[in-house]
């Protein structure tokens, strides 16, 4: 009994691991900009197909996948610099309209390209471990990992380096911080990078265990909103802390429920917290609403 | 400021993005000639396949076969001098996508004849529209449902019963008394925990468990976690790729540790391309192509199997899949139906009703009673090791 709620569990977090990731991308470019991303989720199918078809072409494995996190990272930056950046006024709705059109856009090039069947990276090197009746797959030391080696780095260089401190200047007092000389544009630049790192390594962890498809990231996207939301849209911690919950509680539902309500739950949520409790799980309510 | 921001933002963000979820569009098939139906004009054949979406890989290389199959046809003068007209539409494996794309091609393209779909809640979808139309349609999936007691429907994957039959005959000859199953959530798994509770009956087996999952799924600890808790002997998991693969790999990765069966669904690559090395081990009843090269040099099918994988290979530079041959057949018995009955819908109904085709996936004999015209013959028993298939059981 025990032996399969702590089964879930790990299963739950491992999931709740890739929902963080997005949902961190998700905040970096929200807070900075204002902007909902709705193709944070093809970053990470992007990554995980890329980095498949570049290990089966031959390149070794951690080459192929740092070439993939790259490559989305930069398409990230190209994304804001030839779509985001041009628009005059950039409101939340045309904001969606247009990330909506990239998402459309890379699922239509990830088809062309890839084929409409799922692709998966090879396993990362590792060995599954059993404790106490507990498997715990090697790949979930990957994803649990790049949760907390990525994802909390990201939170370390918004909290105490300059140019973490800048981009939060920019998102709490936009006026100020361009007044004492930091350029809008490459706060910007950076959200925009920072949302397609995490999106690439949320997408190559993953890939191996639950594959990438062209159409995969739309639902993807769409738990790391849940998080997001989870976390009012300004904590990486609430957002990280709600990815982790949001996995268990969907582990727990298709365990214990039904399969079929696993997708369901994430919705749910979404909806109890946009009803009753739109701050999320942030405690003080005088964080940063930006 | 801006809570209230974030409060009128979110509810659209969430409306689009699940409105995107579900009208992703895509149309991979070909396009339709409006030329109005003439008895001298082209023979139509249309096809509803699942070429994106979770039925992709049966989709895909079933678009391929008939592509294929319909261009030699023609190269070669087609049916009677008349040109075959072949129009494939993609359902994105949904059952409405099946459904009007089935009604498109009975309405506006006038079809003689439909092929489709690659799963069963998809061809379950088409057939009342097929039926109330009176267009001879051939399924290539492989649920019984599809074609029982109906009048203008066909299909040319083997049935799941025979598929259970054989996989109970091996569980009982192992002394396996106790299965659970963890099957598809869609029509392709509907009715099987029926069938093994009642096929298992005569053999001394009993259901113990039974879980679902999704074609989407990408997580199966929790189904795998229950089935480990369980006292079952052998598992059996139904489903296709590359749900099905993914799995298998949650099963050896989650050490459940007894023998499993796989059904049908899963003979082509996909499958072993999801479950990589997990797949050693897997036992599978399925149609003869894949063990084409293991099969009696007088064996009557081997002859039309390697025909077909070497046109294939050639065509597209891989191996077909079981699917690929489920297509194969479909267009073969349509195309024989037409030589002999000519395109008048209930001449070719009746002609196919007497079909006799010896295929990939088996030596067809339709008859007015079924439909499907495939018994446990057409089946073989598999086991996977490093890739490929080996042919445990003829």
């Amino acid at each position: 009994m025990l032996t399969d709620f702590l089964q879930l569990t790990v299963a739950g977090l491992s999931q709740g691991s890739v929902y963080a990731l997005l949902a961190v991308g998700l905040i970096a470019v929200y807070t900075v900009r204002h902007v909902i991303n709705i193709a944070q989720g093809e970053f990470a199918m992007l990554a995980g197909l890329g980095s498949a078809w570049l290990v089966a072409a031959g390149m070794p494995l951690l080459l192929g996948v740092l070439v993939a996190i790259l490559t989305v990272t930069l398409v990230a930056i190209a994304m804001e610099r030839l779509i985001i950046a041009r628009v005059k006024k950039l409101t939340p709705l045309t904001s969606i309209i247009l990330t909506l059109g990239v998402s459309t856009l890379l699922q239509a090039i990830m088809l062309l390209a890839w084929g409409p069947e799922a692709k998966g990276v090879p396993l990362f090197p590792g060995t599954n471990v059993l404790i106490g009746g507990v498997s715990i797959r090697s790949q979930e030391f990957w994803m649990i990992g790049a949760l907390v080696i990525v994802g909390g780095g990201i939170v370390l260089f918004y909290e105490k380096s300059r140019w973490g401190k800048a981009l939060r200047a920019c998102a709490e007092q936009p006026v100020a911080a361009r007044i004492v000389g930091i350029s809008p544009v490459t706060a910007s630049i950076l959200a925009f990078a920072i949302a397609g790192f995490v999106g690439g390594v949320a997408g190559v962890v993953a890939s191996p265990i639950y594959l990438s498809l062209w159409s995969g990231g739309v639902l993807l996207g769409l738990k790391g909103f849940v998080a997001a939301v989870l976390g009012g849209f300004v904590s990486f911690r609430a957002a990280i802390v709600g990815a982790l919950l949001l996995g268990m509680i969907e582990a727990y539902v298709a365990g214990y429920v039904s399969s079929g309500l696993r997708d369901g739950a994430a919705f749910l949520i979404l909806i109890l917290v946009l009803v009753v409790r739109p701050q999320g799980l942030v405690l003080k309510p005088t964080a940063v609403r930006v | 400021m801006k809570k209230s921001r974030l409060r009128f933002i979110a509810p659209i963000a969430v409306v689009t993005a699940l409105a995107l979820a579900g009208c992703s569009t895509s149309n991979l098939g070909g396009t339709a000639d409006a030329d109005p139906a003439a008895e001298a004009g082209p023979i139509k054949i249309g096809a509803v396949l699942d070429v994106t979406g979770v039925g992709a890989s049966l989709g895909v290389p079933e678009q391929n076969t008939l592509t294929m199959l319909a261009k030699q046809l023609n190269a070669d003068g087609g049916i009677d001098g008349r040109d075959v007209e072949l129009t494939i539409i993609d359902n994105q494996s949904t059952e409405d996508g099946a459904a009007k794309a089935t009604s498109k091609l009975i309405e506006s393209d006038q079809v003689d004849l439909i092929i489709g779909a690659s799963r069963t809640g998809p061809s379950l979808a088409m057939r009342p529209i097929a039926e109330a139309a009176k267009i001879p349609m051939i399924s290539v999936a492989a649920n019984v449902a599809i074609v029982e007691g109906s009048e203008w429907v066909f299909k040319t994957a083997q049935n799941d019963v025979v598929v259970l039959e054989r996989i109970l005959d091996d569980a009982e000859a192992k002394g396996y008394t106790k299965l659970a199953l963890v099957r598809d959530a869609t029509g392709f798994g509907e009715g099987v925990a029926e069938y093994i509770t009642e096929l298992g009956a005569e053999r001394g087996i009993t259901l113990v468990m039974t879980e679902a999952f999704e074609p989407s799924a990408t997580d199966f600890t929790p189904q795998m976690t229950n089935v480990r808790g369980s006292d079952a002997d052998a598992v059996i998991i139904w489903g296709i790729n590359p749900s099905a693969g993914l799995a298998q790999k949650a099963y050896v990765q989650l050490s459940v540790n007894k023998p499993v069966y796989h059904s049908h669904g899963i003979s082509n690559q996909a499958f072993f391309d999801a479950a990589g090395e997990a797949a050693n081990g897997v036992v599978a009843p399925m149609g003869r192509l894949l063990v084409a090269d293991q099969l009696a040099a007088d064996n009557s099918q081997r002859e039309v199997i390697e025909q077909f994988k070497a046109d294939y290979n050639e065509a597209y530079g891989e191996q077909p899949s079981g699917f690929a041959g489920h297509a194969f057949d479909a267009w073969h018995i349509a195309v024989n139906a037409i030589e002999a009955a000519g395109t008048d819908a209930a001449a070719l109904r009746d002609e196919l009703e007497q079909a006799e085709f010896t295929g990939v996936s088996g030596v067809f004999a339709m008859t007015p009673e079924n439909h499907s015209g495939l018994d446990a013959s057409a089946l073989i028993l598999a086991e996977a090791e490093d890739g490929r298939w080996n042919l445990l059981k003829d």
